[in-house]
């Protein structure tokens, strides 16, 4: 097995000697930086707000009333539940809420758009990897060592997750110090309040960033497999960049314009957002956190499969 | 190369029946040779012959349609990775990754391979003399530094089974020399087997102890260079006082057509052993003999002749 760390190293030696790679890290840091920039210079300075109290008793009461009126809506009622029972968890336990943008609020709104850039990185990557050997000839100096042309395949695969998680270890930090730069270093005691079945508890933001980081990267694994599948197809990078990217961009409209069928469940971007089992409402009734589990992973063994034997069984005439 | 010592060997290398198709298109036909440890055996024949594509399927790259290929015993089919650990070859150009280093991109070789230490990286550097501009990017490299980085890479983990595709391709005068000399070495003091193909037929006559015709995806012949390039007869070219008489003179004495006659000398086909005999009429006619030299056929000519001179680069 030593064996496979060491196809492990190269792949990684490939990743990050490539300029594209460095750039990448770049922009990822360049966009935190300005949206920390945008977001501190828009922000009007939090007047200090000593009958805090007081107001979100007042906000209580008025959603008390609003929810009375929209008892039909369940995932209203849900939202107003929730925030009101926020609210009294803040007045009991003396938490006053934060005004305007802390260092956790930040990490957590600069999370959505960076899990995109990561998404793109990776589909480039990954593309990159294992199609761009065949363009520049040097798969044939690679596919002639004692090494199954799986184990090669996998190198790769698992370096661009690698690359993946990496890239997620950078936006945690850099939004972290960036949030702290901007708006104070203070809000990292701050707790994360979530609410749980009625309940509410008092949790560590860590968790609750990384998890919504997880949830975000269902995505990026589905469209990273899928890229290599057509990159080990097709053996064309540029192909498996660009397919895979529109898809993920067109995913929400193409599921917008499927709505009305009922198999629109089948399809892999009716599942990939499992936040709609959290905080949201399934896309169908008949939706479940297991059925889409289920209908991710039979995807995913599909392109697993398919991509394979494509790597692996077809002649290098390159 | 002795040939009893080679019947009694292993072969390094060998070919069974091999046979590729693209569709119904028939891209080599039913090949087999065997190629020993020991000996450099060069691969011939025109474009399109299919060369290359013997030679990917004898390293994995493709798969064959029927028969099979054996390397120290190995089957490329079924033990892949005992098969391949024993190769090191050059398929085409060397392409390497040029944004690393020359190094980097030994070492990156190196680790696909258990037992290649950093001494033996530099040992290997040495010997191909990059020494110099080792840790600079391989984009920067000209084709004769690519040349020996791709033979550097062949050679790191001591293989049994050298395999090199137009090695002399982008070398200069002294970079084929020492390469030739290298080759030379490899076989003759550790017993590599080596197979080059080339369209560099003079380089090849000085490089190869056999040689495997190739057209359309068959198999011409294998035989030694000197066979080879004797079977187009030999040739004796005298030089003389007089051309015209010195033919007539042969063609009396000793029935002998002159193969062309200039004024000054004559060209015969003959046997080895007539050509005193030849002399000596001469000499005893009275015709005056400045110089004697035996002219063989160059592998060129003989290639030409045995491929039908069409297609060939």
């Amino acid at each position: 097995m030593s064996n496979f760390f060491a196809l492990i190293q190269n792949e990684n030696m490939k990743i990050y000697r490539k300029n594209a790679t460095k750039v990448m890290l770049i922009i990822l840091l360049g966009m935190i930086l300005a949206a920390g920039l945008i977001i501190k210079l828009n922000q009007p300075a939090p007047k200090e707000n000593t009958q805090w109290k007081q107001s979100l008793v007042q906000q209580n009461k008025m959603y008390q009333q609003q929810m009375a009126q929209v008892k039909g809506s369940k995932q209203a009622v849900n939202y107003y539940k929730q925030t009101i029972a926020t609210n009294q968890y803040r007045i009991d336990h003396n938490l006053k809420p934060a005004q305007g943008m802390t260092l956790w609020s930040f990490v957590e709104s600069a999370a959505p758009n960076a899990a995109l850039l990561i998404s793109i990185f990776a589909i480039i990557v990954v593309s990159t990897s294992i199609a761009s050997e065949f363009d520049t000839g040097t798969i044939k100096l690679l596919l002639i060592r004692p090494i199954r042309r799986t184990e090669v395949l996998l190198s790769k695969y698992l370096s661009t997750l690698m690359f993946a998680v990496f890239c997620l270890i950078v936006l945690f930090v850099f939004s972290w110090l960036i949030g702290g730069i901007m708006f104070g270093f203070g809000g990292a005691a701050e707790a994360h309040l979530s609410y749980i079945n009625g309940k509410v508890y008092e949790t560590s933001w860590v968790l609750a960033i990384w998890k919504n980081y997880l949830l975000s990267c269902v995505s990026l694994f589905m469209m990273v497999t899928f890229a290599g599948l057509i990159a080990s197809a097709f053996r064309n990078s540029g192909l498996a960049i660009g397919l895979s990217i529109f898809l993920m961009m067109a995913s929400s409209i193409i599921i917008q314009l499927l709505g009305g069928y009922s198999w629109v469940k089948y399809v892999l971007f009716a599942n990939t957002d499992l936040t709609q089992y959290t905080t949201g409402t399934p896309l169908r009734s008949d939706m479940t956190l297991s059925f889409s589990l289920t209908v991710l992973a039979v995807y995913y063994v599909i392109f697993v499969i398919i991509g394979w034997l494509f790597y692996t069984k077809r002649d290098i005439k390159a | 190369m002795n040939s009893k010592v080679e019947a009694e060997k292993k072969p390094a290398v060998k070919l069974e029946h091999v046979t590729k198709k693209f569709g119904s298109k028939t891209v080599i036909d039913d090949l087999s040779f065997e190629i020993y440890g020991g000996e450099v055996f060069g691969f011939l024949g025109p474009n399109g012959a299919g060369k290359t594509t013997t030679i990917r399927m004898v390293v994995g790259l493709m798969r064959m349609t029927k028969g099979n290929i054996f390397i120290q015993g190995h089957s490329v089919k079924s033990e892949f990775k005992q098969a391949l650990r024993q190769v090191g070859a050059i398929v085409e150009n060397p392409e390497m990754y040029k944004f690393l280093t020359g190094y980097q991109n030994l070492i990156h070789y190196a680790r696909m391979i258990p037992g290649i230490d950093k001494k033996r990286i530099d040992e290997v550097v040495e010997l191909v003399d990059l020494k110099e501009r080792i840790n600079e990017k391989v984009k920067r490299y000209s084709l004769g530094m690519r040349q020996r980085l791709g033979l550097a890479q062949a050679l790191l983990h001591r293989p049994s089974v050298l395999i090199l595709d137009e090695p002399t391709n982008g070398l200069d005068p002294q970079g084929i020399r020492d390469l030739r000399n290298y080759l030379h070495d490899l076989t003759r003091k550790e017993g590599v087997a080596v197979i080059v193909s080339s369209h560099l037929l003079s380089e090849m006559q000085l490089m190869c102890d056999r040689i495997g015709i190739i057209q359309k995806g068959k198999l011409l012949g294998v035989e030694t260079v000197n066979e080879f390039v004797q079977e187009g007869g030999e040739k004796v070219r005298l030089t003389v006082d007089d051309g015209a008489m010195a033919a007539r003179v042969v063609k009396e004495k000793l029935a002998i057509e002159t193969e062309s006659i200039e004024p000054q000398a004559i060209e015969l086909a003959i046997d080895h052993e007539k050509i005193p005999v030849v002399i000596d009429t001469l000499v005893m006619s009275q015709v005056k003999i400045y110089g004697a030299v035996s002219v063989t056929k160059s592998l060129e000519d003989r290639f030409l002749e045995v491929t039908g001179g069409k297609g060939l680069v």
